[in-house]
């Protein structure tokens, strides 16, 4: 008995301290004291917007309209707050636009028609931008062409990347077989450092990363993406389709916003390295190279889709049966929300946060 | 198991001593790191050194993010570790009692416990969307089936005598099981808690490199992407730091008075 009881009073202590443990971590998790999480901030003349609409992207330079989106509707004039959400990978992504947790972000072009064919109802509505991947070697390595390739490892960010089906374009166009590459599938991050390993022999993938090869003087560009695929296109902004429905003219706000983004910050284009920098949490050297070095490295202009463009990339998916099914471009695209006129986006560059050092 | 067979005196001076040399130890690793990222061997990028984690480590707790993802890590932990023991202890008891529903639950019950955690990413996105809710659906799914593994072999394993002195006693149902199944498999339990925290730490950080939006998993992945290497060494010391410092509190579970019989023999 005398066991039993000192059991009962260590289990007790042990109850009331698990109790103890997770009301704390629960009150600093949610914080229910502090109102209501991140109140937003309007700086803007209408120093109000009624209502608010989450955007994914992923730290790419393909996705730099929407962070400056985001910050453009905080410090200006719109009916809309755009809140823009980081994610790190697509497959979460895809599965937070299922969900119906974001309603609208940025995806690599492939895989918007791959969910479409699986009966997601997603429309492309914009473009990321143009141009902004390069195949990197090795620097010192002594290949020249995409000849010289062949039987060597090369990196894509994922199958259904459009930088996947381009280079099995380009091997069409040498008459090189499907076999003659080995692709290796790598998130883009470990790209530069794989080359540097050794462990890959050359990478395609979206800046900053082809640009962090070059910086660390690891890596040098063999083809810009407008060598292969003249205006190349890697990422769109992807809507689901209940939203186009049900609040359209909101939609109709984010591509406004959107392309008038993109109009600022292909003239503005150290300003807007200095304005993502702390969304991506990347160096902002880093992105001002890869923004500034060749204004013609990535372009922010041009970006309604078009027919033509789409059915190219998909054309390419199909034959490389990565695609099953057609999906008509109508059913793909919808251009209705691009404004006739694309101004730059008012975006005071003096409120730009200075970075801390 | 801490294996307490030396008289007390000699072993107050050799923890000590162990402490002292566990010191050393650390301090050594400390200046071997040191020692290479200042001999230069590997270029900086893939080799971060001991200053520029500092500095991370500095910009990381004064912008406010490591404490919240140190906050999210812990939270996750601690709600689907005491889901899984809270519901794997009972199951693993009553399962332990009964030779015919072990037979028959056991074999499934081993099937799911070497599926990797990591195995169900994708259905926890898509059931439980993006946030906490995944997460902890993953520690769970790392917990449960060990703890409760582990406490039907503890029950299965008491000696027949303790329930034969429980006959004489007239101990029956509850009873029985507060009085002596419940003292008796403690110490494994124990144990057992200890072993699945350790996976539900390492799981965390796996869980959360995808569908999360904060967590030191999310952390380092977050760092890869930003090319900061330097920043996921920082996350990996307070993850590594944070697992030992827990895993020292279950290890005081140990010297309670209840089950400190368990580990004396």
């Amino acid at each position: 008995m005398y066991l039993a009881g000192m059991m009962k009073r260590a289990g007790i202590k042990i109850v009331i301290g698990v109790v103890a443990v997770i009301t704390v971590l629960g009150i600093l998790r949610y914080r229910p004291f502090t109102g209501s999480g991140a109140a937003v901030v309007h700086k803007g003349s209408n120093k109000h917007a009624d209502r608010e609409l989450t955007v994914g992207f992923l730290p790419v330079t393909c996705h730099l309209t929407c962070p400056v989106t985001d910050f453009a509707s905080k410090t200006t004039a719109t009916n809309t707050n755009f809140n823009s959400r980081v994610f790190t990978d697509f497959p979460t992504v895809v599965s937070a636009l299922e969900a119906k947790q974001v309603q609208a972000t940025f995806m690599i072009v492939p895989l918007a028609m791959k969910l479409r064919e699986q009966g997601v109802p997603v429309k492309i509505c914009y473009l990321g931008h143009r141009d902004g991947s390069e195949v990197v070697v090795g620097k010192n390595s002594k290949i020249r062409s995409l000849v010289d390739l062949k039987g060597k490892k090369v990196a894509v960010p994922s199958l259904f990347s459009n930088q996947n089906f381009v280079l099995h374009k380009l091997m069409v166009d040498y008459q090189m077989k499907p076999t003659d590459i080995n692709f290796v599938v790598l998130p883009p991050p470990d790209m530069p450092t794989s080359l540097a390993a050794g462990a890959i022999d050359a990478y395609f993938v979206g800046e900053p990363f082809c640009a962090k090869a070059e910086l660390d003087g690891i890596g040098r560009v063999l083809y810009y993406a407008r060598d292969i695929w003249p205006s190349f296109i890697s990422c769109a902004l992807v809507v689901h389709e209940d939203l186009i429905k049900s609040q359209p003219d909101m939609v109709q706000d984010l591509v406004r916003g959107i392309a008038q983004s993109g109009a600022w910050a292909e003239t503005h284009r150290a300003e807007a390295a200095k304005l993502v920098a702390p969304y991506y949490r990347q160096d902002e050297k880093v992105l001002k190279y890869v923004l500034t070095a060749d204004p013609k490295r990535v372009s922010y202009v041009n970006l309604t889709p078009t027919d033509k463009d789409l059915a190219r990339i998909e054309d390419m998916g199909l034959s490389m049966g990565l695609l099953t099914k057609r999906t008509p471009m109508d059913e793909l695209i919808d251009r209705k929300f691009v404004p006739d006129v694309i101004r730059e986006a008012p975006i005071d560059v003096a409120q730009i946060p200075s970075p801390k050092k | 198991m801490t294996r307490q067979s030396s008289p007390p005196s000699t072993q107050k001076v050799s923890s000590r001593l162990g402490r002292f040399s566990s010191i050393l130890v650390l301090l050594g690793l400390i200046l071997l790191w040191y020692g290479i990222s200042a001999l230069n061997l590997f270029p900086a990028y893939a080799f971060p050194s001991p200053a520029s984690v500092l500095v991370s480590f500095q910009e990381e707790l004064t912008a406010g993010r490591l404490l919240n993802d140190i906050v999210a890590s812990l939270w996750r932990v601690a709600i689907g570790f005491v889901l899984a023991v809270g519901l794997g202890v009972p199951i693993g008891l009553w399962l332990g009692q009964h030779l015919q529903a072990r037979q028959a639950l056991v074999p499934m019950l081993n099937f799911f416990r070497f599926l990797s955690p990591l195995a169900w990413i994708p259905f926890a996105i898509l059931w439980f969307h993006i946030g906490d809710k995944p997460a902890i659906f993953l520690i769970f799914m790392a917990t449960f089936f060990p703890m409760t593994l582990a406490t039907m072999v503890a029950v299965a394993s008491i000696p027949s005598i303790y329930f034969r002195v429980a006959k004489d006693y007239n101990y029956s149902g509850i009873e029985l099981l507060t009085q002596v199944t419940f003292p008796a498999v403690l110490p494994q339990v124990i144990t057992a808690l200890r072993m699945s925290y350790g996976i539900a730490w390492v799981v965390i950080v796996a869980a959360e490199m995808v569908g999360c939006q904060d967590g030191l998993g999310y952390g380092i992945w977050e760092a890869r992407n930003g090319l900061r290497l330097d920043s996921a060494v920082c996350y990996m010391i307070v993850i590594g730091s944070l697992g030992m410092g827990i895993d020292r509190l279950f290890a005081e579970l140990t010297k309670l008075p209840a089950v400190r019989w368990g580990y004396e023999r």
